[in-house]
């Protein structure tokens, strides 16, 4: 695995598989391959891989932000699957600094890049450095914008370690939302409180708001920036393939 | 150093309105003052308003759908290609880069949602 004509084809093969197909895939293609849980509603990857290996690998990122809720869910879905989660914190002294210099809520006056930058890009890097694959919950219906085409599979170039490859698995790429909730709901998977209470994209408190019925769940995440297009793309609609 | 082997192209984007990408021409601004870009073959053009153009059809051969990217060919090999600046510049040119201009990197790249 490794050739960008590899990663296309195994993509193009699992994209029409089930999560638990793709998941299935993964964890029996990589030894060394870790969850990314975020506290939210990819605890369905939990429960679709401790049904495949037990021993599964599973990380969250504690920003030092997030709400008590989602600390409380973290702890819940440790002791429910009897699994170990690593949990991944930024370091102290890039946070003093931050905080410092700019205080605790700086990603209100400028943007939420520094902040994210510092608590959850850097330390994730290091978490990323120790294995030879992930899982996301990254779902294409997230954000159309910017998450249109995320593949089932991908190599993850920002990622791997320095002349290595990382390999990015992203099962719930092609489910929506409601297919989340529908499996959440069928198998008794237990979820964030705070979705009861109108999130429906869960991250740091202070850059997390419910959402009103017909908003995007895009619009419950750092609200305040200008919503604006990822300009990085080559649009797909103009490659002759 | 790259070898007298080795042959980089550089594409970079213009959007269909015929305005430039804005990232390709801060990669291009920060590789011209690192004197990087003497180290570049060739600098191709990827219009969105055109998909015969090279750069377009680069994208399609190579599977890139990120711009600005970096193709490395060398004798006898497969081209590598590159979408993400510090991982060209550290791994083709040795050039370093710091931490915090790889983070700067990743964060206008990554969406952080699912985190």
């Amino acid at each position: 695995m490794g050739s960008i004509t590899n990663i296309v084809d195994i993509d193009s093969e699992l994209a029409t598989q089930t999560p638990q197909e793709i998941l299935q895939y993964a964890l029996e293609n990589h030894d060394n391959i870790a969850i990314s849980f975020s506290g939210a509603e990819d605890v369905v990857l939990i429960d679709m891989a401790s049904k495949i290996r037990k021993d599964i690998q599973v990380f969250s990122l504690d920003t030092g932000r997030l709400h008590a809720e989602t600390y409380r869910f973290i702890e819940k879905v440790r002791k429910h699957y009897g699994i170990q989660i690593d949990v991944v914190y930024p370091e102290a002294s890039r946070v003093e600094q931050l905080v410092k210099e700019k205080g605790l809520f700086s990603f209100y006056d400028g943007d939420h890049k520094e902040c994210c930058g510092i608590r959850k890009i850097a330390p994730l890097r290091k978490q990323l450095l120790t294995v030879d694959a992930w899982i996301t919950g990254q779902r294409r219906d997230q954000s159309p914008g910017t998450r249109a085409a995320v593949p089932v599979i991908q190599d993850d170039k920002a990622f791997a370690r320095p002349d290595d490859k990382l390999t990015k698995y992203n099962p719930l790429a092609n489910w929506t939302s409601q297919q989340v909730w529908e499996y959440i709901r069928a198998n008794n998977v237990p979820y964030n409180e705070l979705h009861d209470k109108g999130f429906i994209s869960i991250g740091c408190e202070p850059c997390t708001r419910p959402t009103g019925p017909g908003q995007h769940e895009r619009e419950g995440r750092w609200w305040w920036e200008e919503a604006t297009v990822k300009e990085c793309g080559l649009h797909a609609v103009n490659i002759q393939k | 150093m790259t070898t007298a082997a080795t042959k980089i192209t550089m594409v970079k984007k213009i959007f269909a309105d015929g305005s430039p990408c804005k990232k390709c021409g801060e990669v291009e601004e920060k590789m011209r003052e690192a004197g990087q870009l003497k180290q570049i073959d060739r600098i191709v053009i990827a219009d969105e308003a055109d998909s015969e153009s090279e750069g377009m059809q680069l994208a399609a051969v190579h599977n890139v759908e990120r711009a600005p990217f970096f193709i490395v060919e060398r004798d006898g090999e497969e081209p590598a290609i590159y979408t993400v600046y510090f991982k060209f510049v550290k791994e083709v040119l040795n050039a370093k880069t710091s931490e915090e201009e790889e983070i700067e990197e990743i964060m206008n790249d990554v969406d952080l949602d699912f985190l």
